[in-house]
């Protein structure tokens, strides 16, 4: 979810309750941003 | 000559990229109407009847002046598809989670848009509507009207048999731009929906007081809700043409409106009257459940009673209460938890 003005993205609960008073404040939903990859490491 | 039963309704459940884009084939359903006219398209001329210097008061020319398009209900029994359709594009802040398993249902939570956090404004997402008689190379009819949306919707819940006892009808507004031929191929046929009926009703609480349970089990009689989002005239300097006649460019709420009523039986110490005496408020929930994957809630977070008026319903004694919703200062006004099948429904092209 990010914030009305923008500034800030975190990851909610997909519950009714956890949504509904952030999205009345006027946050919205947007894609998950990526998490960076980590590269395995090559076997000894 | 054609019958109208010909007529083939399309529209489309994810959002356009601007009002003047028609949404892609692939966001676009074929679905069944109750309301069983086509969407008129109204091109307005105007004439030179008021102005002086023709020597006489009759119109000599004819101007085009716009499309005066005129509103459109669909008309369906409600399903999850449709609520969650309805829903997205007339309340507009629209979360959708991906369910789990084989065939994943999604959850869409919805809540009422806010002009000074909505990222497009006082404006709603918009979709676009096909109309299709015999199409091809002979159609009587295949257009596809871009920038509709959706003005205001009535839920209705009775206590009839079958699925009339559900219905919910979305009055639909478009702004005047369409293509023709629509360049659609809707399916061979209509998409069939999750459809609720109101013995699938699995929580009705009021204000404190349990329809479902208890002392009020058995007590509803029926409900009606409706959303109304009073949209602004959409015309202004650039907002487009077609034909040569003007069409609107925008479709802004205005002063929007929430109405719930609702007729209960009379019984000894119905807590109803004195609710509305006694200013008590608190939170309504209705629930439709008709499997794990169709669901649909209606969250009014805090209601008080305006009106409780005694009345006579088919020969039984009841009580028609209209509601006030209170704006939450924390929840806000309503919120409308759907899961269905249907993924995608008010999510932008891909």
């Amino acid at each position: 979810m990010q914030s009305p003005q923008g500034d800030e993205i975190k990851e909610v609960p997909a519950t009714s309750a956890a949504l509904t008073p952030l999205m009345a404040a006027g946050w919205h939903q947007v894609p998950a941003p990526v998490k960076p990859t980590t590269t395995p490491k090559e076997a000894k | 000559m054609a019958n109208i039963n010909e007529l083939m309704d399309g529209w489309s459940y994810g959002q356009q990229t601007n009002i003047t884009t028609p949404a892609a084939q692939t966001a676009i359903w074929r679905l069944t109407n109750l309301n069983t006219k086509p969407w008129a398209k109204v091109p307005v001329n105007e004439d030179d009847r008021a102005e002086i210097g023709k020597g006489h008061e009759f119109p000599t020319q004819l101007f085009k002046s716009h499309y005066n398009m005129p509103t459109y209900e669909i008309s369906k029994y409600c399903s999850s598809e449709f609520l969650a359709f309805v829903m997205a594009f007339s309340l507009g802040n629209v979360t959708a989670v991906a369910g789990t398993g084989a065939t994943p249902p999604t959850t869409y939570t919805i809540v009422p848009a806010m002009g000074a956090t909505n990222p497009t404004g006082l404006e709603l997402p918009y979709f676009s509507f096909v109309q299709q008689m015999r199409p091809g190379a002979s159609a009587i009819l295949d257009e596809i009207l871009i920038g509709c949306a959706i003005k205001n919707w009535k839920l209705a819940i009775k206590n009839s048999p079958g699925r009339a006892s559900a219905t919910l009808v979305a009055e639909c507004v478009t702004t005047g731009q369409y293509l023709t031929p629509s360049g659609i191929t809707l399916p061979t046929g209509a998409q069939q929906l999750h459809e609720f009926n109101a013995g699938m009703v699995t929580a009705l609480t009021i204000n404190g007081i349990n329809y479902l349970a208890g002392g009020s089990g058995k007590n509803f009689v029926s409900l009606d809700a409706s959303w109304e989002n009073n949209f602004r005239p959409g015309f202004f300097p650039g907002s487009g043409e077609q034909d040569g006649f003007q069409i609107q460019g925008r479709f802004e709420w205005g002063d929007r409106s929430f109405a719930v009523q609702f007729v209960v039986r009379v019984q000894a110490g119905s807590a109803e009257y004195g609710n509305l005496v006694n200013q008590v408020i608190g939170p309504a929930t209705i629930t439709f459940t008709r499997d794990a994957n169709n669901v649909f809630t209606m969250d009014i977070q805090s209601m008080g009673f305006n009106v409780v008026e005694l009345s006579n319903t088919d020969g039984i004694a009841t009580m028609q209460v209209t509601g006030v919703q209170l704006y939450d200062p924390t929840n806000g006004l309503v919120t409308m938890s759907i899961t269905t099948p249907q993924a995608g429904i008010c999510a932008p092209p891909a």
